[in-house]
């Protein structure tokens, strides 16, 4: 889809562009995307792109380290993990809102470095021009709420001199301290009336401004409008007073360059955002009720309230919640939190933009709230409105896998996502070559129950879980290949699909394979890999010959845990010091090989022996 | 610690699905299908979304998936087959049913109309509920819906997706998809009576047939009605994978429709070709497409439209036009003399939607123009013949003597200027004609108006004078036509009689007439408007090229050069000139002779070698005068005198017998100035016969008996006395000058009889005029094959014959036979050379 653009600019291009990019910086025109930043923790990010750490990664990133800074070498953390080739960090880092954008000398530097072909078309299709802003699907939604027709979830007609809006009230509170003001003297007004010489053009850029809106291009003003151009500009000052808010006549002003432009625009954005997050803080938040469940649905909420809700989400308490995390379960029985919340941000999701399109009764809106409920636990629920209301999702590994199943059944797919990347990444299955030596067979090193986790990626179809764990148990095999979970976990892959062909394979299985392959390939040199497999697999032939084959697996075992032991610190050691210790010291490369691939081996005929055990083909 | 915490809390909420027990599958299952039957009987509004949607989702979460999928089919299913289908078979009443079975169905028309408007209402209501519950429905199993056919292709590693994609390609239809199609089966193809092989889609087929039948014979149905039930029809398939031309509108009604619009419509092209009338027709086929239109888009489908257009164009219009077209009573021939202009237009309309080339309209109106032109060909003949009925014996008789010229010969010549401009008129009134209706009743359309002016070429090329009429129309309005016209109508005349060159072919013949006539204009002064003139020859030039006009500009150059010639030679006499002398006035016109149409003035006759012409003594000096003026400033030149064109004014004193004197000033010709000077030379009472006025003068005989003539024989002008008194003119007549002369006027103007004047040629001058033309056509064909041969060394015959031609087409249209005469004499003269035999081929002899 890039390919008929030119791939990157001349040189020369870049340093003229470079030199005035410097120099609008100096002047204060346009802020720093990437300052330099010498700070601990965005040199440890750094390390860990180079290294491809997803977890540390992670970490740092949740800490709130400016993923788009650079170090002394101006390096940033993209470009070091394009250049070095680690796939999933550029990726995590994208999402997080790494900045690759063309015609920049930093955006061509990082494609022009980019290790191999899969990670620059990475960095291509996460170019700004596709709008990776992380705030923008927000933004287009509230601004899609003044066009929207059905469901109806404006409460307010705003009218200046001959123009009516359908206006959300919640969201004129949010936003501008006027409204906020006089919606709290009276906030059952259904109609409101704004001076009527304000101009209409005025008016609706300043709603549009209000509903995230970008900017108009330029105001319609001159004949036919009844207002002449300045009086037109007049009267988006005057608004901007009248309503408070005094950045609007700057964003329609503003115009001409294109970064300062998207700057100007994120920065308006994110300045929305937090006010949404704010209003959400103190209203939604700030009114959730926990009652007793089987009080819950007396509740009555009128649909003149206060915070201008006009839905009430319910949310029970597990009952058969072990209360380590939240301490001391109460005693007087089940608890369920209530949530006041505003249709208008519901419908992010489509489940509940299908329920209020639809015909049922949660559609109708009467003078007492509907209370709905929502299978999850208030934990959960608040994470999910917290996302819709602000795009925040931030949240800790624990709740991952509620998050991500609230998440599929309320049909919001960037937070499912966003559920999938934490517990990818978290989860620290995406290590680097050196720490999966590491932790290869440390079984009681692991944080998560792999298990569930791949059935939740069935279950939710997340493709990237489903990979992240084939990859984790790959990296860990030894530890589970032997176990009666391992075995059915097989099992079940095997039995998804339907009708199953004595010629399919077992998506699991193969994906674990895969990454075995890749677990072991890194290991040994490509040219060299073949030869020692052939040695190997005769010595290997010459332990079977002696061994019963019921005693297989517990030789294999044997096997792995003698190798543990020697090969632990040599294994750093050529990892840190390159191929010279080959050269040096060729005969202990050569056991050290030979034992990882008779390790590699032996997990593949594990593999084997499970399926025939299984009764599968594969 | 984190660890601890994160083994307890990570895991699958509803863990164990693979072995979830049936019973809960079967429970909740219950609860569902309760609320899906509440759903189908429009009780909705009480429930829960948020229930119905979560017990959905945790029998997908069970991995029931398909198990729930099936169960909603079944349980529409049944209710389709039990409750609606029912609603529907009843709403058939018997009636219906035995209208369906019998075949003339109009007698009971009304009573079939209500039933089947009953039974369409009802299947309407049933549609449209079934997709409002199945909208709902689907609403509801969203989950089910996304699990089961929605493919996830979230991935990024590549070397994992084909894998996936396998499995999902087998995923099945929405379940929206598979409730229409559960419609579909359940009602539309089962039975109207449990009995019955008539399923309910032939009875909704029949019976909107029914309803369109009805429309087309007058009378007003349930648009709207008709419209839902096709809607229904459109937004059903054949198959699940919805394809656009597996809807079951095209796989059922579409074709029965348009089988049933064929029959109708060839029945209704027999009808009204009986009835014969092609105004009516024309109105009915016009009146029919606009309804076929209007119904596909209001009460059937748009996809429809240009397939029963087809339809009705090729069986009610294009098998019927030709003859509609051609019908004697009420066709376009009648349309065109009655001017039935909306006629016409229907006419026009409705042919060309059955064919670009509009070749049944374009037919008879040709037939109908070149008929009306043959028409006014003839009159244009028939009425000078008419006139000269009386006359033409006596013509026969006198042979080939032009130079005898009666004035009973004089009117019909006179008569025949006046129809040739008739005929040009009448012409320019048929293509006014033709051309209003061109233009208000065919669109004004390319294709006609070439056919139509190739039709008026046609015409106008069958009258073999047609050049020359043209030249005369011109020549009479540039004379007097003009005169206290405005400018406008003038242009428009004038653009009226180049639009008929347009048509000439032999435009050659019309250069030599047109300059003929426009020499004499010049010379003898008769243009009305040199503006005019001018127009006129910019106006040709644009039409036919600056060729064609080289020569008519420059004989205009030579008439302002001559006026500076003549100023300046009164200057130089009046400089130089004796004094004493009565002077002369001299106005002198030098022309051109290659430009001007010289055998007009020479009158050489058959080679014999004519002596130049004795002027009077003071004539003859200044005669000379002017000469060495001439020669002086343009040596190597030769002036030859023409006295036939030339006129001059005297000044003659009679002597009454009362011994009074009488001035008169008289306007003649050059030569009867000449004669009339004799007078002077002899005493009164004396006479010149005829032989020694020529001797004496050497006047042309044909000269000499025209101006004897106009100044002896004409009532009017008798300034001489001739004896023995009559019409001809004998080289014994004695001639002597008339002292008696009368005429009310000072000045007098004494024309030459005859051949002064721009009229239309006699037989004669004709074939004069058609030799010439050859010559210069041989000349004109010569340089053609020259110039084509010089160009390409070596052509074969059959080329060089075809580019000749179409050189030359926009002069002439030359023979073949002149051509190949041409090519033989250029051989023979070695300009080209045989090479080859077989093609022939020339060559071209350097």
């Amino acid at each position: 889809m890039m390919a008929d653009e030119p791939t990157v600019l001349r040189k020369d291009q870049l340093e003229i562009s470079l030199v005035e990019e410097k120099k609008l910086i100096k002047d204060g025109t346009i802020k720093d995307d990437n300052p330099l930043d010498l700070s601990e923790p965005f040199r440890e990010l750094c390390n860990a792109c180079r290294q491809g750490d997803l977890k540390v990664c992670q970490e740092k990133i949740s800490e709130g380290v400016n993923v788009n800074a650079r170090d002394p070498y101006d390096y940033t953390p993209l470009i070091l993990a394009s250049l070095c080739g680690h796939y999933e960090t550029a990726q995590l880092l994208l999402e997080s809102g790494a900045l690759c954008e063309r015609d920049t000398f930093q955006g061509e530097r990082c494609l022009y470095n980019a290790l191999n072909d899969r990670i620059r078309n990475l960095l291509l299709e996460y170019d700004y021009s596709k709008s990776t802003d992380p705030l923008q699907p927000l933004a287009a939604h509230i601004t899609s709420l003044l066009v929207r027709e059905s469901p109806v979830t404006a409460d307010i007609v705003v009218t200046a001199s001959d123009q009516s809006l359908h206006l959300h009230k919640f969201i004129l509170a949010a936003r501008s301290p006027y409204f906020r003001a006089k919606l709290a003297a009276a906030p059952e007004s259904a109609t409101w009336k704004l001076p009527s010489t304000i101009p209409p053009e005025a008016f609706g850029a300043a709603i549009k401004y209000l509903y995230f809106g970008e900017a108009p291009r330029d105001l319609r003003s001159g004949p036919g409008t009844g207002f002449t151009e300045s009086e037109t500009f007049a009267g988006v000052d005057r608004i901007s007073k009248y309503l408070d808010i005094p950045s609007l006549p700057d964003s329609i002003l503003e115009s001409g360059d294109r970064r300062r432009a998207r700057q100007r625009r994120n920065d308006e954005i994110s300045k929305g955002r937090d006010q949404m997050d704010q209003w959400f803080q103190e209203n939604v938040l700030g009114h959730k009720m926990v009652v007793e469940t089987s009080k819950a649905n007396e509740i009555q909420w009128s649909r003149n309230n206060a915070i201008f809700a006009d839905v009430l989400l319910r949310a029970d308490d597990l009952p058969d919640e072990e209360d380590i995390a939240t301490g001391a379960a109460p005693a007087e029985g089940p608890k369920s939190t209530i949530f006041p919340c505003h249709r208008a941000m519901l419908l992010r999701s489509e489940f509940f933009q299908t329920m209020f399109s639809s015909t049922f009764r949660e559609a109708y809106v009467k003078d007492q709230l509907t209370i709905i409920d929502v299978d999850c636990s208030p934990e959960v629920l608040e994470i999910v409105l917290a996302f819709l209301y602000t795009e925040k999702a931030d949240f800790p590994l624990e709740v991952a896998v509620d998050v991500l199943f609230a998440a599929d059944m309320l049909f919001i797919e960037k937070l499912k996502t966003k559920a999938a990347v934490v517990i990818s990444t978290l989860g620290s299955a995406g290590m680097s070559q050196a720490e999966a030596a590491k932790t290869r067979g440390t079984t009681d090193e692991d944080d998560i129950d792999i298990y569930s986790i791949v059935r939740a990626a069935w279950l939710t179809r997340v493709q990237r879980l489903e990979e992240f764990a084939a990859r984790y148990l790959a990296y860990r095999l030894e530890a589970h290949i032997d176990t009666l979970e391992f075995a059915e976990l097989i099992q079940e892959s095997a039995s998804r699909i339907k009708a199953r062909q004595e010629t399919d394979s077992i998506e699991m299985l193969d994906d674990i394979r895969f990454y075995l392959g890749e677990r072991f390939r890194l290991r040994f040199d490509e040219a060299g890999l073949d030869e020692m497999m052939e040695e190997d697999v005769q010595s290997h032939e010459d332990d079977t010959d002696e061994e019963e084959a019921d005693n297989k697996l517990t030789e294999g075992v044997a096997a792995l845990d003698v190798s543990k032991g020697t090969s632990d610190p040599e294994v750093e050691a050529p990892q840190e010091q390159g191929p010279e210790i080959r050269a040096l010291d060729g005969a202990l490369v050569v056991d050290e090989f030979s034992e990882d691939a008779l390790n590699y081996e032996i997990l593949l005929e594990k593999l084997d022996d499970l399926l025939e055990r299984l009764n599968l083909e594969a | 610690m984190a660890a601890m915490r994160a083994r307890h809390k990570i895991r699958a909420p509803r863990r164990g699905f693979s072995h979830a027990k049936t019973d809960d599958f079967d429970s909740i299952w219950e609860v569902l299908s309760v609320s899906l039957n509440e759903i189908n009987t429009k009780n909705a509004s009480s429930l829960s979304f948020e229930e119905l949607y979560r017990h959905a989702y945790k029998i997908v979460l069970m991995m029931r998936g398909d198990d729930l999928y099936e169960k909603v089919t079944e349980l529409e299913q049944s209710w389709l087959q039990t409750n609606v289908q029912k609603l529907i078979t009843e709403s058939i009443s018997a009636s219906l049913l035995r209208a369906q079975s019998s075949t003339d169905a109009q007698d009971q028309s009304s009573e079939r109309r209500e039933a089947g408007e009953k039974f369409l209402a009802a299947l309407k209501d049933a549609w449209e509920d079934h997709q409002l519950c199945m909208g709902m429905v689907t609403d509801v199993m969203m989950y089910m819906v996304r699990q089961l056919t929605k493919n996830s292709d979230e991935s990024s590693c590549s070397h994992l997706v084909q894998d996936r994609m396998i499995i999902t390609a087998h995923s099945k239809p929405s379940i929206y998809v598979t409730c229409m199609a559960l419609f579909r089966d359940s009602i539309l193809r089962s039975s109207v009576r449990p009995e019955s092989s008539l399923t309910i889609t032939d009875m909704l087929k029949s019976t909107i047939l029914f309803m369109i039948s009805l429309e087309r014979s007058g009378h007003m149905i349930e648009r709207p009605l008709i419209r839902h039930c096709i809607q229904m029809l459109e937004g059903l398939y054949e198959t699940s994978t919805e394809e656009e031309s597996s809807k079951l509108y095209l796989t059922i009604f579409e074709p029965a429709f348009l089988e049933a619009s064929k029959e109708f419509y060839q029945a209704e092209g027999q009808r009204l070709l009986q009835i014969g009338d092609a105004t009516t027709f024309c109105r009915v086929a016009t009146q029919r497409v606009a309804e076929e239109r209007e119904r596909c888009r209001y009460t059937l489908a748009v996809v429809s439209e240009p397939k029963v257009l087809d339809l009705l164009d090729e069986h009610l219009i294009r098998s019927n036009i030709e003859e509609v077209v051609n019908l004697a009573e009420s066709g376009v021939r009648h349309m065109l003399d009655h001017d039935q202009l909306e006629g016409l237009q229907n006419v026009y309309l409705l042919n060309a939607r059955v064919d670009r080339k509009k070749e049944a309209l374009t037919n008879v109106l040709n037939k109908r123009i070149v008929e009306m032109g043959k028409e006014i060909n003839k009159s244009s003949i028939v009425l000078p013949q008419a006139a000269a009925a009386a006359p033409s014996s006596e013509k026969d008789g006198k042979g080939e003597k032009r130079t005898e010229k009666g004035k009973d010969k004089e009117k019909p010549q006179n008569q025949q200027t006046v129809s040739a401009i008739r005929w040009v008129d009448d012409i320019l009134a048929l293509k006014t004609k033709f051309d209003g209706v061109w233009e208000k009743a065919f669109g004004s359309d390319q294709g006609l108006q070439s056919s139509i002016g190739a039709s008026f070429s046609n015409f106008i090329n069958m009258n073999s004078r047609s050049s020359e009429y043209l030249s005369l129309f011109f020549d009479e309005n540039l004379k007097k036509g003009i005169k206290g016209k405005t400018e406008n109508e003038v242009d428009v005349l004038l653009d009226n009689g180049i639009m008929m060159l347009r048509y000439i072919k032999d435009k050659d013949l019309f250069e030599s007439y047109y300059k003929k006539h426009l020499s004499r204009r010049l010379l003898m002064k008769r243009s009305a408007s040199m503006d005019a003139e001018r127009q006129m020859i910019s106006k040709m030039k644009m039409e036919v090229g600056n060729q064609f006009t080289q020569r008519i500009e420059s004989m205009f150059k030579d008439m302002t050069v001559s006026e500076d010639l003549t100023a300046n030679y009164k200057e130089h006499v009046a400089r130089n000139g004796d004094p004493d002398q009565k002077p002369v006035d001299l106005e002198i016109n030098v022309l051109t002779s290659t430009m001007w149409p010289m055998e007009l003035m020479t009158n050489a006759k058959d080679g014999a070698v004519q002596l130049p012409c004795i002027y009077p003594k003071e004539i003859d000096i200044l005669k000379s005068s002017f000469e060495r003026f001439y020669l002086d400033k343009h040596s190597g030149r030769k002036l030859s005198w023409q006295a036939s064109m030339g006129t001059a004014d005297l000044r003659a004193t009679f002597v009454r017998s009362t011994g009074k004197t009488q001035r008169y000033e008289l306007n003649v010709s050059t030569y009867a100035m000449v004669i009339l000077l004799l007078f002077n030379e002899i005493p009164d009472g004396e006479f010149l016969t005829y032989d020694a006025i020529k001797e004496r003068s050497r006047i042309p005989d044909h000269d000499l008996t025209r101006n004897l003539q106009s100044l002896a024989v004409a009532p009017k002008t008798r300034v001489l006395k001739k004896d023995p008194m009559s019409k001809d003119v004998k080289p014994t007549d004695k001639f002597s000058f008339n002292h008696d002369f009368h005429s009310p006027f000072v000045k007098v103007r004494i024309g030459v009889v005859s051949g002064s004047a721009n009229k239309v040629e006699n037989q004669d001058q004709r074939k004069d005029t058609e030799k010439k033309m050859n010559d210069e056509r041989g000349g004109s064909i010569e340089a053609a094959l020259v110039r084509i041969m010089k160009q390409r060394k070596t052509l074969t015959h059959s080329q060089l014959m075809t580019e000749t031609l179409s050189q030359l087409s926009a002069r002439f249209v030359p023979d073949v036979n002149m051509i190949k005469r041409r090519i033989e004499s250029l051989i023979d003269r070695e300009y080209l050379e045989r090479v080859g035999e077989e093609p022939p081929t020339y060559g071209y002899v350097a």
